[in-house]
């Protein structure tokens, strides 16, 4: 079962990468990370299982990420607000700050 | 008894200490340079007669120190300071000169904006010289030598807002680096070929001096040629004497104290300081008597049509330094040695003079001069005594240097002695038309506002009338003390009654011509240049030497120059420009990635990660 | 190569797996703001599905707390709070796109091959524990008290900066 597992969590990683690079909702493309996080906790659950060596392991360090996953998605939705105040969108390809 | 002789390295580093203070202070204080440079070169001078009155202790031995510079496998160079009496001699001769110099600086180049930089040039060049004479190798009196090179150039280039001034520097620079080429090629073979590659003197002296055979006449022959090739370049013999006349485009105490006294007798030093090896080769000491002989009579010959005081008296030091080389390859150090000696305060004076009146008279044109005698008394004087020195007049003292030149090649080459008469018969002509010319006759179109320079510049004239007058009694036919004293051992006084008179007649028949031409003119002055204008143009341009150098170098290596300048434009900077551009649009290229979107750089980052995964899953399909 | 022996775990894995596929696949296509966050939703829920069938029943628990719950929650209010009408328009650098899903589907296949080029050894024995919740619980307080505590910090500093960004600057 493990390859079927990885292969989700490569299917869905991949989706979300492509997400991350093209969207240009910036709220999108945060939705996108938090897809490739879930996709890496798949990982991380199902070797929690099958892995060689199975244990809670896997499972605590999902827990980890998640929390961490959390703290992001609410800082990242903070700096948004921040920059829609200040620049009045959100479109991702609108911002070229470190152009300059 | 050897304290002050043991302290020589001192004399040198006073001068530089003064250039280091001088350099340090910039152009702040217009008066710091006459007084460090005076008081330095005084202590210098004062620690040179030292030096001198202890060699002249009849025990007096040569003293050397060295300490090993530089070790390279089982080679060692050592680099340290000889006092040889010769060194003892040019130790006084260049302290003394330079001194005076500085003393006459102090009026002369009063209102020059840049004094502190020139007095800080001067002290750099004296310590140079008096670097080069103390050295006890060849390599470390080359570095000295290059440096005196330098300060040369810096110095003829002094007033560098004139064009002739820069010009004059830049060919003093190249055409004495002519000559230092030889030089270092002559050093380079003497290292190749010394047993254990030494440099220094005392063992050239005893390798060449004991006939020990292991280095071959033809080699010595092409060394001596070498080293006698630095010291034509430096001391102006023909064919590269054509830098040093305009040379006088410098300030003329430089002309006295470089040009006249000490850096242009630099090759007559080298040639005696290496005598062992010219020794051991005859063929090499014709090639330096005959060199020595032609440049003698070819110089005074242009000097007789000169009209710049200047370039008469240059053209006069190339004549003279003629006759010390002359001498040494007649054999004779001593002779040239002592001309040195002699030369080195009259010539001195004659240019420090001949600075008096440029100061008075604010030209240097001689036909625009005139009937300065009663105007400058003591420069007249002064400049009087000099000029019988040079034209070889007894008892001033270039008649007994001038005489022992004249008797030597009496005894060996009777070619050279008809030839050494003409150039003292010509000498003594230009000494007396030049003479006559400034300081008698009518008032000159620029001598109507002339009159004595100050006490500063004229001290330093009396101060070497002195010398100039009075140094020929060291060595006289009846007497050989220098000659004894400079070689260590016992020489005999010789002079030959024929030589001697022939000598003294020359010189008067020169003084009496010149006396008719240009004093009571019962022989038409413009004579010559109506008979045979294309003689006198000849003279006058120095025998077309330097067109011919333009026609036969100048040009060639200039279209050569040309050449390599569209090479360089087309192909070289072409590559460069093609470098530049691809650089420049690749850069574009990468520039437009910078678009500041997250997004495009972390797909350029996903790119670049499959194609390192791809490069590394490859190589498992790879064979 | 595909031993396909139908259990009820591989029937609710086929399931989770369509659904999370189909949300993310939606979640890219989908052209109003607020359907891609349903879409997303869906995923969330399904990979929660997936944590229940590998034995990990607090993780999935937590997945729909969390992700399902507050994410969601939070985004819908970061769109609010932007601009919720925002419709994504026609394809702006059709080059971008087309390389970076290049770039994605190589990437997938790398790893696709990798994970059938790899021999899984035999799994050993899983023990979830009597109660999952207890064993985690068990563990984080003890072998990963540090990291545990260490992350409290971090959420606190994280939202406690999350506030500061988003208020309104003190006129």
């Amino acid at each position: 079962m493990l390859p079927s597992y990885l292969t989700l969590a490569a299917i869905l990683f991949c989706i979300g990468l492509y997400g991350a690079l093209v969207k240009r909702n910036a709220v999108i493309v945060l939705l996108s990370l938090e897809l490739m996080l879930n996709a890496v906790n798949l990982n991380l659950v199902a070797f929690s299982k099958y892995g060689v060596v199975p244990s809670l392991t896997g499972q605590i360090f999902s827990l980890f990420t998640i929390t961490v996953a959390a703290a992001e998605a609410a800082i990242g939705v903070a700096i948004l607000i921040a920059l829609f105040r200040l620049r009045g969108t959100v479109k991702i390809d609108e911002f070229d700050e470190m152009r300059r | 008894m050897d304290m002050y002789t043991k302290a020589a390295w001192i004399v040198p580093l006073l001068p530089l200490a003064a250039f280091l203070v001088l350099t340090a202070l910039g152009r702040g204080s217009r008066r710091a340079g006459a007084v460090f440079g005076s008081l330095f070169s005084l202590a210098a001078l004062v620690l040179s007669l030292l030096i001198v009155a202890e060699r002249l202790e009849p025990d007096a031995v040569d003293y050397s120190y060295a300490f090993d510079w530089i070790r390279a496998g089982d080679f060692t160079l050592r680099i340290g300071f000889e006092v040889t009496n010769l060194t003892a001699m040019m130790l006084a001769v260049v302290t003394l000169v330079s001194f005076l110099v500085n003393v006459y600086s102090a009026g002369y180049m009063k209102n020059d904006e840049r004094i502190t930089v020139y007095y800080g040039y001067v002290s750099l060049f004296t310590f140079s010289m008096l670097g080069l004479v103390l050295s006890d190798n060849l390599l470390s009196l080359y570095i000295f030598w290059e440096l005196v090179g330098v300060c040369s150039f810096l110095l003829v280039g002094f007033w560098y807002a004139k064009p002739k001034a820069k010009a004059a520097a830049k060919k003093a620079f190249i055409v004495t680096r002519i000559g230092d080429a030889g030089l270092l090629i002559g050093i380079m073979l003497l290292f190749w070929y010394m047993p254990d590659h030494a440099l220094d003197f005392t063992t050239i002296q005893s390798v060449f001096d004991g006939q020990s055979g292991a280095i071959t006449t033809g080699i010595t022959t092409l060394i001596a040629l070498c080293i006698f090739l630095g010291a034509v370049g430096k001391s102006g013999q023909f064919p590269l004497h054509v830098w040093l006349p305009d040379a006088m485009e410098g300030p003329t105490p430089i002309s006295a104290l470089i040009h006249a006294a000490t850096m242009v007798a630099a090759g007559v030093f080298l040639i005696a300081r290496t005598y062992d090896i010219f020794q051991d080769s005859a063929a090499a000491m014709e090639t330096v008597a005959y060199v020595g002989g032609f440049t003698a009579l070819f110089a005074a010959t242009i000097a007789l049509v000169q009209q710049d005081i200047k370039r008469i008296l240059a053209y006069s030091t190339v004549s003279q330094l003629g006759y010390m080389i002359m001498a040494l390859g007649l054999g004779s150090l001593t002779g040239g040695i002592f001309h040195l000696f002699t030369h080195a305060f009259f010539k001195a004076l004659l240019f420090l003079g001949a600075g008096s009146i440029i100061h008075a008279v604010h030209t240097q044109n001689i036909k625009e001069m005139g009937g300065l005698g009663t105007r400058m008394k003591l420069t007249a004087w002064t400049f009087a005594i000099g000029a019988l020195a040079l034209s070889g007049i007894p008892p001033f003292s270039g008649f007994w240097s001038k005489d022992l030149i004249l008797t030597a090649a009496y005894e060996s080459n009777p070619l050279l002695f008809f030839v050494g008469l003409a150039a003292a018969f010509c000498t003594a002509l230009y000494m007396t038309r030049l003479f006559i010319l400034v300081f008698m006759g009518k008032p000159g179109a620029a001598s109507a506002a002339a009159h004595e320079a100050p006490r500063s510049m004229t001290v330093p004239l009396v101060a070497l009338a002195v010398p100039a007058a009075i140094a020929g009694f060291v060595e006289t036919p009846w007497n050989g003390w220098f000659g004894s004293w400079l070689s260590g051992h016992q020489e005999p006084a010789h002079g030959s009654a024929a030589a001697i008179i022939a000598s003294i007649a020359v010189s008067v028949l020169g003084l009496y011509v010149g006396w008719l031409v240009y004093g009571r003119r019962s022989i038409g002055r413009i004579t010559l240049a109506e008979r045979s204008p294309w003689l006198y143009k000849l003279l006058e341009r120095g025998y077309f030497v330097d067109e011919l150098y333009a026609a036969a170098v100048v040009k060639p290596i200039k279209l050569a120059g040309q050449l390599l300048i569209l090479f360089d434009e087309f192909i070289v900077g072409g590559l460069v420009r093609a470098a530049g551009a691809a650089t420049s649009s690749a850069g574009r290229l990468a520039a437009r990635l910078q678009n500041g979107q997250t997004q495009t750089y972390g797909l350029a980052a996903v790119i670049g990660l499959v194609i390192l995964v791809a490069a590394l899953v490859g190589r498992r399909f790879l064979p | 190569m595909f031993q396909i022996d139908v259990t009820g775990e591989f029937a609710a894995f086929f399931i989770f797996s369509a659904i999370m596929i189909c949300g993310a696949v939606l979640m890219i296509s989908l052209v109003k703001v607020v359907h891609m966050l349903l879409s997303m939703a869906a995923v969330f829920l399904g990979l929660a599905g997936m944590f229940v069938l590998l034995e990990a029943e607090f993780v999935a628990f937590v997945q729909v707390l969390i992700y399902a719950g507050a994410v969601s929650i939070l985004m819908i209010f970061g769109i609010m709070m932007t601009n919720h009408q925002h419709v994504e328009r026609e394809k702006a650098k059709p080059l971008h796109e087309a390389l970076a899903a290049v770039a994605a589907l190589c990437l997938f296949g790398f790893i696709f091959y990798a994970i059938r080029s790899t021999t899984f050894p035999e799994p050993g024995p899983f023990d979830a524990g009597e109660d999952n919740t207890m064993a985690i619980g068990e563990l984080l307080y003890t072998g990963y008290v540090i990291p545990f505590e260490l992350l409290s910090v971090l959420l606190t500093v994280a939202f406690i900066g999350a506030i500061l960004l988003a208020r309104k600057e003190a006129e």
